[in-house]
């Protein structure tokens, strides 16, 4: 295992019933590296996401978050998970908590903190996602898609994790609302903050991701810097599925 | 011959009075069955298969046998005989409404739960929250409000069921009204006016419960709940 390597996954496999989710994937993840995983709908990505954190049991294969081997038996998943950020598609921000309580949630009910430190480390998190003051106190349903995925970003971070998992975080939100949580990804990922993507947005992977891995049918057949693996593909699959999604998303960064 | 007797003004505040064990015996046997409905809900809800079934059965003995069957059962049956107690018929009668209402209300809750989508639990796992937690602090402050409009009927029933605790003697609205009749030797006016007495306790219960509803509705709850 590399010596920074924060996350390193090793042959995963999953299926439902006869469905053969993941084939074997594997690969690592060091310390401040983005990576970003494409790829068709139904591939798996989701899934592997969702192996990650162990919200989904692979069903063989080994994880390890930074030197702990998570999918060891025994293991105390709630004490790994927080150490995992995992922003989701529908944002899945708590509905009947305010802004604030959103991301102090964690800190309080699961760190154990303080409040006057969860408040401290909130408004830290909500700040670094341009969610100002003005919105601490709404409650989800009062705001756009943009901010409600950015308060989630920011529960994620406000819990100091090693890695923030990313399922397709701007998929559910209105085109001109992407741009504003794209931004803040980028900046978080310049910052350091390591970060697993899936995502469609080549301009992000393009922008800032060390590694592009393309999945297809439970496996990644492609990876490399991400202007290789988009613009000189090795595999015929890539090659469309880029076409298709540079038509769709090219036009934005 | 006049079908109020003059008399009957006289037993009024008698009647009323009854509106005190009248509420004991509804608010008592619904705050009981929200003590047994909720466990009951997440049991059903997030419970293995054996829970699941223990309940089951608990709810479908609960929902299937008469209340005043229940009620006599208890009063002369499994309190005396197998728990060797003799409780009085006012405390029988709530456990008794409590059990039963517990039974319905836990169908009320789990409905409401269910109507929760998944995300919400998957974020608290997500963040490290056991399933406990999850259940304390993010899925049950959801459900119990979706549930208020549910909650709110479950009183209304449980009120004009309390009714049938007369039979044990307990000195509630109907049982007073019954008294009434035979001391009077009339019967028309005073079970119409115990039966006004109850429509405003339904009334204003309902209202009561409405108001709290409004209070702690939070904007977006309801419609992202599902209902």
């Amino acid at each position: 295992m590399g010596k920074d390597a924060v996350l390193r996954v090793e042959d995963l496999h999953k299926s439902y019933g006869k469905l053969k989710v993941l084939k074997g994937v594997s690969f690592e993840i060091r310390r401040g590296e983005t990576k970003v995983i494409a790829g068709p709908s139904g591939v798996g990505k989701s899934t592997l996401l969702r192996c990650i954190n162990l919200l989904t049991k692979p069903d063989k294969g080994r994880i390890w978050l930074e030197d702990v081997e998570i999918t060891k038996p025994g293991i105390n998943i709630n004490k790994i998970r927080q150490r995992i950020g995992f922003v989701f598609q529908e944002f899945n921000l708590f509905h009947h908590l305010k802004v604030i309580d959103n991301v102090m949630i964690g800190l309080t009910k699961v760190k154990k903190l303080p409040k006057d430190e969860a408040f401290r480390r909130a408004k830290e998190a909500l700040l670094a996602v341009y969610i100002t003051e003005d919105l601490w106190y709404k409650y989800p349903a009062q705001l756009s898609g943009g901010q409600k995925q950015r308060v989630a970003i920011a529960r994620a971070l406000a819990m100091d994790p090693v890695i923030i998992l990313y399922d397709e975080p701007t998929s559910a939100l209105d085109p001109q609302l992407v741009g504003e949580v794209l931004q803040v990804m980028k900046e978080l990922a310049k910052k350091g903050v390591t970060s697993l993507v899936v995502t469609h947005e080549i301009g992000f992977a393009l922008e800032v991701a060390d590694e592009l891995m393309f999945m297809y049918d439970g496996k990644i057949i492609e990876r490399g810097p991400p202007k290789e693996v988009v613009f000189n593909p090795r595999h015929e699959i890539t090659k469309k599925f880029f076409e298709k999604v540079g038509r769709l998303y090219g036009e934005r960064r | 011959m006049p079908i109020v007797s003059p008399e009957f003004v006289n037993y009024v505040p008698y009647i009323l009075k009854g509106a005190l064990w009248t509420f004991s015996l509804t608010f008592g046997g619904l705050g009981l069955g929200f003590l047994i409905g909720v466990p009951i809900a997440v049991g059903q809800a997030y419970g293995g298969k054996i829970v699941k079934t223990l309940l089951d059965v608990y709810v479908w003995f609960f929902r299937g046998v008469p209340l005043i069957v229940l009620l006599f059962l208890f009063y002369w049956g499994v309190f005396p005989l197998v728990f060797g107690v003799k409780l009085s018929a006012l405390l029988t009668s709530i456990i008794v409404l409590g059990l039963r209402s517990g039974a319905y209300q836990s169908q009320i809750f789990r409905g409401a739960i269910e109507s929760i989508e998944e995300g919400q639990m998957l974020a608290a796992r997500a963040i490290g929250m056991t399933k406990a937690q999850a259940i304390i602090h993010i899925i049950l402050p959801q459900a119990l409000r979706i549930a208020i409009p549910g909650w709110t009927n479950e009183y209304a029933i449980l009120l004009k069921d309390s009714a049938i605790c007369f039979t044990l003697g307990v000195l509630e609205t109907l049982n007073r009204t019954r008294y009434v009749v035979i001391a009077t030797g009339e019967a028309l006016i005073p079970y119409i006016f115990a039966g006004i007495m109850f429509i405003i306790y339904t009334y204003g219960g309902t209202k009561l419960f409405n108001i709290i509803y409004e209070k702690v509705q939070i904007p977006g709850l309801i419609k992202s709940g599902g209902m």
